[in-house]
């Protein structure tokens, strides 16, 4: 059970499904594709359609408060407990009576439609909003057929990692309204829930310097992911974390800590969030002014090998290096593998209940950022600070946008007040109950509240708060805390840029990408992988690089 | 089709069709669902061709993609991924020809065999059920089994004999993908076969006992001939699928032994092709197969057909 739906909570969700979108860094930073649509953003334009920020006053006071690390990273605040007497964020009605229909992606079972969680939203919200929630699995096929025929409904989530499926570069404008008359600078004060949202996380709202989209669970430590290890088992042989400070260490650990006899290998896999300890660039890298790809760099070269060594040192979980991704965790769980990477997402109470039932020591925790050779300062790559975008549709009247807005203002209402608490828990005594001073689900609550619908509209900032766990939180604010020093941005962060499909393709760079993979699982070498790469130069590659310095670098620099 | 087909009636002139049509009435109709239902799976889908020869794009649909035409198909032969899926599509064809064709029928001949129903049914039960197993289910009972942190592996490592790379070993992975088919289809296949034999006439076993043949006599003059028909089919069909050698059982394994060795023309399309949005490039690769797979049932057909066998039909 879960406090409600924050950031994190999603992107587990969503990693099951975005899939290898999630697991494939390389896309991540690039926007998509298509045929016509809006350009990226000036740094001028940009400054101008976004809202200014201004902290909510009435929030509840965090247990672990944000701390705050270089440009635009901060970590999430941690909440231990949720307030018995939630504080009123929003006063009055918000709506005005009108009618309107949401579209969101819905990773579960549907709730009935009409149901008495929808009817008591609505009456408070003040607006009849139908809600549609459509399958998440196809959604990336249901949206373009709802744009083909011009018939977006009038409020809609557009995940930012399907741009190019959505053609979201292109609707803009024509069939999403513009916002930025509304939210830009200090018009977003009007809605103070709307302000208090990270700057860098309305900045994937905006196309072409004008702001058109909502973000949902926006974050300040867009931290995709992390090498975990079993804290209970080590600490239970004297070893902790910070004894780890090089590639060389965690490798000796690794050593130490297999016995396969007893079936118990150090290491799953670890390559795709223990890169970074390398240097290796998040997809590019500027050097003297010329785009880099990771491919290209020697650092790339330098983590493979690491990774080759890995894999044929006999610390390696053989069911992993069989590519057996999906009973990680089961491994993980019973003990059988002790160091894996993995995304945050897993760092949860869900998580700590699944271990528990495993193994009733279990503790998850997560190595610090290391530089691998032990002297260089550790990178940590930001990920986008929001991925799910709301959007409204482009033929509402102003007065109808302004009602939306408001209605906006009060779904993101923050943590631990009571509009949250309506939103995420449903009415008391209906929906849910107070176990301890934890809102929990009640039958009827299960079924109509539990599936996100609401907050993929709008939604607070994300909250760390593991209600029942809360050795989860600690540990979690507190790797947070030591790490958000470390979190730099890459070349485009936050640029909504969208390339042709064939680049996409390229950018995929499936051979490299396979021959990779191989490579880390013990059966090719790095000259094998050194090869793919060079193919890949010569052709794909090349025209990657060379459409990316013409169309992003050097038109717009690199958003920083 | 069958060796129990009856011989067709020599110079009996053709009903006209309009009785034909009114006599056979009912059995047309209750064809209709199946054809209607191989009309819209099967050939309207066959529409989709035309993607090979664009560059697809899925936001434009198929009326208004960029029209390339061959463009596809140079890329593609131009692709060493490609080449590399081919070779193995063909040479774990032929693989599975040679070591799982003829376990069904053995099998059936053992069957046939077994007097005791009881024992023939459990026996039949027992290699049925893997067919309907998952391939995701079937590998997994294998990786349990056989793999690095297996049953086996696990008792070699506590002895310390030694580990047995079965599950990852790229250079034996066309020998445990046909030991996984034969466990899981080679029961299933022998459903056919068994048909064939039991339209064997029971009277010819009787003369030739009665004449003094052996088991072995018996089964190599009457057995035997009695199912060429349908072993010649079965192989006429299996030629014409060579380059389908499975998709899921290769895409599942495709991390444990590498792309390299798991890649076949169906995972090719999927991840070259689907995976990355080269839609066109993919339906050019599956295209390619089908083209190739046309001939080489045409091929085998013909083949049948010269050595006095009916094949798919009677000539």
């Amino acid at each position: 059970m879960r406090s409600g739906m924050n950031r994190r909570s999603f992107l587990s969700t969503a990693a099951t499904v975005a899939g290898a979108a999630a697991m494939a860094p390389l896309l991540s930073a690039c926007g998509g594709g298509s045929t016509k649509k809006a350009g990226a953003n000036t740094r001028e334009g940009l400054k101008a359609a976004l809202p200014t920020y201004a902290p909510n006053a009435g929030a509840v006071k965090p247990d672990m408060v944000p701390v705050r690390g270089g440009s635009d990273a901060a970590t999430d605040p941690g909440f231990l407990s949720y307030p018995a007497a939630p504080p009123t964020s929003v006063s009055g009605v918000p709506g005005k009576g009108g009618s309107y229909t949401a579209v969101t992606p819905l990773w579960g079972t549907a709730p009935p439609v009409g149901n008495s969680f929808y009817q008591a939203l609505n009456k408070v919200l003040g607006v009849e909003l139908s809600m549609k929630p459509a399958d998440g699995i196809n959604y990336n096929t249901i949206v373009p057929t709802m744009t083909a025929a011009e018939k977006l409904p009038d409020w809609i989530n557009l995940p930012s990692w399907w741009n190019s499926n959505f053609n979201t570069g292109g609707l803009v404008g024509s069939q999403l309204a513009d916002l930025t008359p509304y939210l830009s600078g200090d018009n977003v004060k009007k809605y103070p829930n709307l302000a208090a949202l990270p700057t860098g996380a309305w900045q994937n709202g905006v196309w072409g310097d004008k702001l058109y989209g909502i973000p949902c669970f926006s974050t300040s430590f867009g931290v995709p992911g992390a090498t975990f290890y079993r804290r209970d088992v080590l600490e239970a042989r004297g070893i902790t974390a910070d004894q780890v400070t090089s590639a060389d260490d965690l490798m000796n650990l690794g050593k130490e800590l297999t016995d396969a006899k007893r079936g118990v290998w150090a290491f799953d896999d670890v390559w795709v969030y223990l890169q970074t300890a390398w240097n290796v660039p998040m997809n590019w890298r500027i050097d003297n002014g010329k785009l880099v790809h990771m491919f290209e760099t020697q650092e790339f070269l330098e983590a493979v090998d690491w990774h080759y060594r890995l894999a044929t040192s006999g610390c390696m979980h053989p069911d992993a290096l069989a590519g057996d991704v999906a009973n990680g965790s089961t491994r993980f769980y019973s003990g059988k593998t002790l160091i894996a990477g993995g995304g945050l997402g897993a760092w949860n109470l869900s998580d700590h209940q699944s271990g528990i039932a495993a193994d009733q020591n279990y503790r998850r925790g997560a190595f610090n950022a290391v530089s691998a050779d032990g002297r260089s300062t550790p990178v940590v790559y930001m990920g986008a600070a929001a991925s799910m975008i709301s959007y409204l549709n482009a033929s509402l009247k102003p007065a109808q946008i302004e009602e939306l807005l408001a209605v906006a203002n009060y779904l993101a209402a923050p943590y631990g007040t009571a509009e949250y608490t309506l939103i995420s828990f449903g009415v008391e005594g209906v929906h849910h109950t107070r176990v301890n001073g934890v809102p929990t689900f009640t039958e009827e609550g299960k079924k109509d509240v539990q599936a996100t619908t609401f907050p993929f509209l709008a939604a607070p900032a994300s909250v760390i708060s593991n209600p029942g766990g809360e050795q989860v939180t600690r540990d979690y604010t507190s790797w947070a805390a030591a790490n958000v020093r470390f979190l730099t941005k890459p070349p485009f962060w936050g640029m909504n840029f969208s390339m042709p499909q064939a680049l996409a393709t390229a950018a995929a760079a499936p051979n490299v990408n396979d021959t990779l993979k191989d490579c880390y699982h013990g059966k090719k070498k790095v000259s094998d992988v050194q090869d793919a790469i060079a193919s890949w130069r010569s052709g794909p590659g090349g025209r990657l690089k060379q459409w990316m310095t013409d169309n992003v670098l050097d038109k717009y620099g690199t958003g920083q | 089709m069958s060796t129990a087909a009856p011989e067709r009636p020599a110079g009996h002139t053709r009903l006209n069709w309009r009785i034909r049509l009114r006599r056979d009435k009912s059995l047309l109709l209750m064809t209709v669902p199946a054809v209607v239902l191989l009309l819209v799976f099967n050939y309207v889908p066959l529409f989709g061709i035309v993607t090979a020869f664009q560059e697809y794009d899925p936001l434009v649909g198929v009326w208004h993609s960029e029209w390339v035409g061959f463009d596809q198909f140079q890329q593609l032969f131009g692709d060493p991924a490609f080449w590399a899926a081919l070779k193995n599509t063909l040479y774990l064809s032929f693989v599975q020809l040679v070591l799982f064709f003829p376990v069904p029928i053995a099998l059936a001949l053992l069957l046939n065999s077994v007097l005791s129903e009881r024992i023939r049914n459990f026996f039949q039960s027992v290699v049925y059920l893997p067919h309907f197993f998952s391939w995701v289910l079937a590998v997994t009972i294998f990786q349990q089994m056989l793999g690095g942190a297996g049953v086996l592996n696990q008792f070699l490592r506590q002895h310390d004999i030694g580990t047995w790379d079965i599950m990852t070993n790229p250079h034996t992975f066309a020998l445990l993908v046909t030991s996984q088919a034969v466990w899981k289809e080679a029961g299933w296949g022998i459903i056919v076969f068994l048909a064939a034999l039991s339209a064997i006439n029971s009277e010819l076993y009787e003369a030739a006992a009665a004449d003094g043949a052996g088991r072995v006599r018996r089964m190599w003059h009457i057995t035997l001939p009695g199912l060429r028909g349908v072993i010649v089919l079965m192989l006429v069909l299996r030629l014409g699928n060579a380059l389908s050698v499975g998709f899921e059982q290769f895409l599942i394994q495709r991390d444990a032994v590498g792309h390299e060795a798991a890649d076949v023309l169906d995972t090719f399309s999927f991840y070259y092709g689907i995976s990355t949005g080269g839609y066109s490039y993919g339906a050019a690769a599956g295209l390619f197969k089908s083209v190739v797979s046309l001939l080489l049932i045409w091929g085998a057909n013909r083949l049948a057909h010269a050595f006095g066998e009916d094949g798919l039909y009677r000539k």
